[in-house]
């Protein structure tokens, strides 16, 4: 009886966690082990567009070769709940970039979190936690 | 004993989804918002209507509600989401096969029409997938809804008209099939609205997961006004070419929204072809990945 008590205990624990999703599509395609880390990038264009804003940005490697990175992040009207806008990146801004690389290891994948110059920290709704978990605790859901 | 004690766990874990939603909202959003000016043009998800706002009106649905996807923490309804189909018949396997949803094989992987190409969802995915927003308006003889995401709008007609009988033939005055099909409604009583809707175009999918229909399949959706502030929809399809029972596609719950306003939401082909070739199709996808709930 207990263990059957611990068993549905864990499954209604896993539910609430997970019944807030809703999101375009999954994260199958990325490595969320552990995020590659741009320090110093440089945004070069924030799309803010269907299905998924894009943000663009170049990342210069310990050789000194610019990568042009490319990263997803949760749908737009999903990121304003947390505080997104068209606005919250810019051209030029130079920021650390943390992102869900593609197991295709192309420079591209899913975006975690933004750290500005100033240390303010901006996250993903879908994947913005340390662990790759859900950054935005379900805000509208 | 044993139902009631699942069933007590399962409550539990719909009350702390439903509670971490509720706390999460009021420390994140409420106490900035209401320092706000406010504009009547825009769309407040965490301004919400209170309590049931009182009985329900007789015979009307007319107004703009907030589904399930619109931020406002409607909660989520029963199988609509990610439907569990009946059996399949061969036709129907042979047909469901075919299809790769995005759930399981990424942006790059998949054939969904309207994820690679912005293709209408059609009736009935366009009443579950994406249900953001919707608004019901009535003529004499016709009810509208209009659906946020895509800027849809569906037809059905309330004057004692029977449904086609045939869709899709060859004559001169056959009737070609219709995204959104052919729509007649009633009221059951002054509170449920019934309607039926068959003459569904079949290149589109029935679920986001990939679940086929006929032209022949017929849907009947059943909204019941609850009270002032909560309108529910059931949605069933019965499409004995493809499947051996009745498909429950679901149970979707709206609420009022207070100004009445929706933000624009759609498609856009030109986005959705940059995002595939500059990020979704690199990307690629895992194929080994099981099905996602999305």
């Amino acid at each position: 009886m207990k263990t059957k008590l611990v068993i549905l205990a864990s499954i209604a624990g896993l539910l609430a966690i997970s019944c807030p999703t809703f999101a375009h599509h999954g994260a199958a395609a990325y490595d969320m082990s552990k995020p590659v880390v741009l320090k110093d990038a440089v945004i070069t264009q924030f799309a803010w567009i269907n299905p998924h804003p894009l943000i663009k940005a170049d990342y210069k490697d310990d050789k000194g070769n610019v990568q042009h990175w490319i990263m997803e992040m949760g749908s737009t009207p999903a990121s304003q709940l947390i505080g997104w806008s068209r606005t919250s990146l810019k051209p030029g801004d130079v920021v650390t970039l943390y992102v869900w690389q593609a197991k295709t290891g192309l420079p591209v994948g899913r975006f975690n979190k933004v750290v500005f110059a100033d240390g303010k920290v901006m996250r993903d709704t879908q994947t913005g936690a340390d662990n790759g978990g859900r950054a935005d605790t379900g805000v509208g859901r | 004993m044993r139902n009631a004690f699942i069933g007590a766990i399962l409550g539990l874990a719909a009350m702390l989804c439903f509670s971490s939603v509720a706390s999460a909202q009021t420390a994140q959003s409420q106490p900035k918002q209401a320092n706000e000016a406010r504009s009547p043009w825009k769309y407040y998800p965490m301004d919400r209507a209170v309590g049931d706002g009182g009985p329900a009106p007789k015979r009307d649905l007319t107004g703009t509600w907030a589904g399930p996807g619109s931020g406002a923490a409607v909660p989520r309804g029963i199988n609509a989401q990610d439907p569990t189909a009946p059996p399949l018949t061969p036709l129907g396997k042979q047909l469901y096969d075919q299809n790769k949803p995005i759930g399981k094989y990424s942006p790059a992987g998949t054939n969904d029409p309207h994820n690679r190409y912005c293709d209408p969802f059609g009736f009935p995915q366009n009443m579950t997938n994406e249900i953001r927003g919707i608004t019901i308006t009535t003529l004499p003889n016709r009810t509208f809804i209009l659906i946020q995401y895509m800027d849809v709008w569906r037809e059905i007609w309330t004057d004692g008209r029977a449904l086609p009988a045939t869709v899709g033939g060859s004559g001169k005055d056959a009737l070609d099939p219709r995204y959104n099909g052919y729509s007649v409604g009633h009221w059951e009583d002054d509170y449920t609205f019934v309607v039926d809707t068959t003459g569904l175009d079949d290149t589109t999918w029935t679920t986001k997961n990939g679940y086929p229909h006929s032209i022949d399949a017929h849907v009947q959706e059943r909204f019941k006004r609850v009270d002032k502030n909560d309108l529910t929809l059931t949605i069933t399809m019965d499409d004995p070419k493809l499947y051996t029972q009745q498909f429950f596609l679901g149970e979707e719950h709206f609420r009022w929204i207070p100004n009445q306003q929706l933000d624009d939401f759609t498609c856009i082909p030109s986005q959705v072809q940059e995002y595939l070739k500059e990020m979704g199709d690199p990307a690629g996808f895992d194929p080994n990945a099981r099905s996602q709930r999305r």
